[in-house]
């Protein structure tokens, strides 16, 4: 019996180190792949030239940029809406809706991506293109859009957890004292879920940074530098997808690596930054 | 007054969370005998059961030191030996819980399995120690049509009877109740008393309660435990509680 | 009592963001039905060949979706077979017999992963194929295997998570009920704490498969193509229902691919849908009921 209780135990644990190896495994292989050509000037030429493969410049600064551009402009439209309806889910909580609200927002989740780039390409880009009366509508607004509504479902659920947890008794002590909904927001909701809701903005801005449809499809993948909303761009995400470079050995296929380590670390230094919030740290 | 000891604890610490729950325990326990505890709540009396039967060890946080020794028979062997097969002493050492715990199986499973833990395959061997377990729990009338039910139809009381039951399928030498008639109703208390006093015969029983009636009731000994010691009953208690019951 | 002003600001402004909201995934959802939903029927998924006939591969289906989706419902299941048992003894690990100091450090790498962008998990599966195909096996190339592969560590840490929480909610008077008559950490783990929680696994393995139908980045690198037909073996390439979205939208040359582009996507939505709802059912009515937690120190 006790064995059997240490086989399982073994089993168990060698399956929980073979998962945590798939991570480190990703970046060591991504690594490794260009390491012939990791040496500090390339990285310099790489994070700071632009991208024009026929002149020897590899750089992938207009793809960054693109990424941060359009995540970051996702994100500007899509907090304020997720901001109000999590107010709705949680704190309003008109007769039911609410509850509705929260399980319309959960189905958001289960939409495939690949349907926002479709609708995307059919539904907004056109619109966009007749409004602005300028150039395919295939831009990082368009992408920017598309992007704020894939996010949202996160940003809410995150938003209305953390005024969920905020202590009833506290919401009662306000309500005692006869304060209004605005100020029991202010004075003892917001305070306590900034945390959460920070979390929540971080993640999603990971989301929006790792998704590669609603770019590739939506945002023209120009590589050049962002300079209006209406202009196009590509992100990292899409440049990976569309450079598809069949010679092992060539430039563009390393600096493909190059790409993937780039928003490997993005991500995880908001997941790192999210956990230094939570402060949950070796017990 | 004590003549025939099964259980022994000395200098026993008992530590949640580097919080001290438990200070410096001496007791020893009488065989087939009802030994009570009572107390304020929130002082660690369940805690003074799983100590018993080393429950405490799945739970995070939880630490005990000291010197536990029980008597079934072979003289008294140290339960916290690091050979000692935790798993044996747990079925010598039956436990019933404050709130019923039936699993979520058929009244038959629940009662059957602790035979399942011990690899019994026997349908014939299954069945007769099932019937014999509800028998001796006051339970096999009324669940001997429905056995196949779910054990969550059963009243609270009723469920606190099959978990007695199960407790008793593996043959314990002890028994621990923790205020097993908390939840329930009058009529199923007097049904379970009867049933402790009927089961004491084959079995040393340790009990805790807060109903000083019920202690009254059916308890050889008493023990408080408070402001973490373990002390005998107060005689005043017992004077008090000698005169009401003149 | 008539509300305060900012009260009222404040009502009124959560009022039009769901509202925006509503209205967006409602302008979405009705766009794809509309335009699909008249695509949507057999000649869309069998083209011009027999049902029966298709199905039981006496005739290949060339218009048709049924490549397609045989591609995306090899992939879940694969994908599935991979991640699942993987996950689950992780997930176990984690909540039954980690320290909390392993536990943080399993669970931080696990966030990672989680975190990772799709693409970058596919280009990892793409990396391992050229890696095999250039020292070890010429033959090697990117195909439902890796494609599935690739999959299966993306959904790994929804299913690690889901097992993980599940365990963990389980009341303390469950988890202590079958130490009590003596069963050993094993026992309880497999007769008892598991059992109790698999309706929350269940529908977390659910939602994981809904992410193997509907992810794009990943299968794009490693295997998918527009045209394949039925996969023959786990080593050839594959068509699967969201490439082909992502492909027709881009490459349609004719008005009647468009068409049922708008069929295949419709029909990818239905399925994301079906799967979501399948979960939710499972979260809800399997519940098995426990009992209050009780056991305090």
């Amino acid at each position: 019996m006790d064995f059997q209780d240490r086989f399982f135990r073994s089993l168990f644990l060698g399956a929980s180190a073979l998962s945590a190896l798939v991570t480190v495994a990703v970046l060591c292989f991504m690594v490794l792949l260009c390491l012939p050509v990791l040496k500090l000037d390339f990285i310099r030429h790489v994070l700071t030239a632009p991208w024009s493969p026929g002149q020897g410049q590899f750089g992938i600064l207009p793809m960054m940029a693109g990424t941060i551009c359009i995540a970051f402009l996702s994100l500007v439209i899509s907090f304020p809406i997720s901001l109000g309806c999590s107010f709705f889910i949680e704190i309003l909580k008109p007769k039911g809706k609410g509850n509705l609200l929260k399980k319309l927002v959960q189905f958001m989740t289960a939409i495939p991506t690949v349907i926002y780039g479709f609708v995307g390409v059919f539904l907004l880009v056109p619109f966009i293109r007749e409004i602005f009366a300028y150039g395919s509508g295939m831009c990082i607004l368009s992408a920017s859009l598309m992007l704020g509504l894939l996010i949202s479902p996160t940003l809410i659920l995150f938003f209305s957890q953390s005024f969920s947890r905020v202590p009833q008794s506290y919401l009662n002590a306000v309500d005692a004292l006869g304060g209004t909904t605005w100020q029991k927001l202010y004075h003892v909701i917001l305070p306590h879920a900034w945390k959460g809701m920070l979390t929540g903005i971080v993640l999603a801005f990971g989301r929006a940074m790792g998704d590669t449809l609603i770019a590739l499809m939506i945002s023209g993948n120009a590589v050049v530098m962002p300079s209006s909303l209406l202009d196009s761009a590509r992100t990292l995400t899409a440049h990976i997808a569309l450079i598809f470079a069949a010679d092992f050995d060539s430039m563009e296929f390393k600096i493909l690596f190059i790409s993937g380590i780039v928003l490997y670390m993005m991500t995880s230094l908001g997941i790192l930054f999210t956990r230094g919030l939570d402060r949950k740290g070796p017990a | 007054m004590k003549t025939n000891i099964q259980i022994r604890m000395e200098n026993l610490w008992f530590y949640y969370h580097d919080r001290v729950i438990l200070e410096d325990i001496h007791a020893e326990i009488e065989k087939n005998a009802i030994t009570a505890i009572s107390g304020p709540s929130g002082q660690g009396k369940s805690t003074f059961l799983m100590i018993l039967n080393r429950l405490w060890e799945n739970i995070d946080g939880a630490k005990v030191k000291g010197k536990v020794e029980i008597d079934f028979g072979k003289g008294f062997e140290d339960v916290y030996h690091e050979s000692y097969p935790v798993h044996q002493l747990r079925r010598r050492v039956g436990m019933v819980f404050q709130t019923p715990n039936p699993l979520p199986m058929s009244i038959y499973k629940n009662i059957a399995f602790p035979l399942t833990l011990m690899g019994e395959k026997n349908q014939a061997t299954l069945s007769h120690r099932v019937e014999t377990a509800l028998k001796k729990a006051f339970l096999w009338d009324e669940v001997k049509d429905r056995l196949l039910e779910n054990a969550e139809t059963l009243s609270g009381g009723q469920q606190q009877r099959l978990c007695i039951a199960r407790a008793l399928v593996p043959e314990p030498d002890i028994l621990l109740l923790d205020e097993p008639t908390s939840s329930l109703d009058e009529a199923s208390i007097r049904v379970i008393e009867a049933l402790l006093l009927e089961l004491k015969k084959s079995c040393t029983i340790i009990l805790v309660s807060h109903y000083m009636d019920q202690i009254g009731r059916i308890a050889d000994h008493r023990l408080v435990l408070s402001e973490r010691k373990l002390r005998p009953a107060p005689d005043k208690a017992r004077d008090i509680q000698n005169r009401i019951e003149k | 009592m008539t509300k305060s002003f900012p009260d009222r600001l404040l009502s009124l402004f959560s009022w039009i963001c769901a509202m925006f909201l509503i209205s967006s995934v409602s302008i979405i959802l009705g766009f794809l039905i509309l335009k699909g939903y008249k695509a949507v029927n057999l000649e869309l998924i069998f083209s011009d060949v027999r049902p029966l006939d298709a199905l039981l591969l006496r005739q290949r289906v060339f218009g048709g979706l049924l490549p397609a989706m045989t591609g995306t419902v090899f992939l879940i299941v694969l994908s599935m077979a991979l991640a699942v048992p993987l996950g689950l003894a992780s997930g176990i690990f984690l909540s039954e017999y980690a320290s909390s100091k392993i536990k943080w450090i399993f669970s931080l790498t696990f966030d990672i992963l989680s975190g990772i962008p799709s693409i970058v998990v596919g280009l990892f599966g793409f990396s391992i194929t050229v890696f095999l195909h250039h020292y070890f096996n010429e033959r090697i190339f990117p195909c439902l295997l890796i494609s599935a592969l690739s999959l299966s560590f993306l959904v790994l840490p929804y299913i690690i998570r889901t097992t993980q929480i599940s365990l963990e909610s389980l009341p303390l008077s469950l988890r202590l009920t079958a130490p009590a008559l003596g069963a050993t950490k094993r026992q309880n783990i497999f007769f008892v704490l598991l059992p109790s929680s698999l309706s929350g696994i269940i529908s977390g393995i659910v939602l994981a498969m809904g992410r193997c139908a509907e992810d794009t980045a990943v299968i794009m690198l490693t295997g998918a193509v527009a045209t394949a037909g039925i996969p023959k073996s786990i080593f050839s390439g594959f068509e699967a229902l969201p490439f082909y979205i992502y492909y027709m939208a881009a490459e349609y040359s004719h008005p009647s691919e468009l068409r049922k582009a708008y069929g295949a996507a419709l029909l990818l939505l239905i399925i994301c849908s079906a799967l979501f709802i399948f979960s939710y059912w499972i979260k809800n009515t399997l519940k098995t009921k426990h009992f209050t937690g009780h056991n305090s120190l």
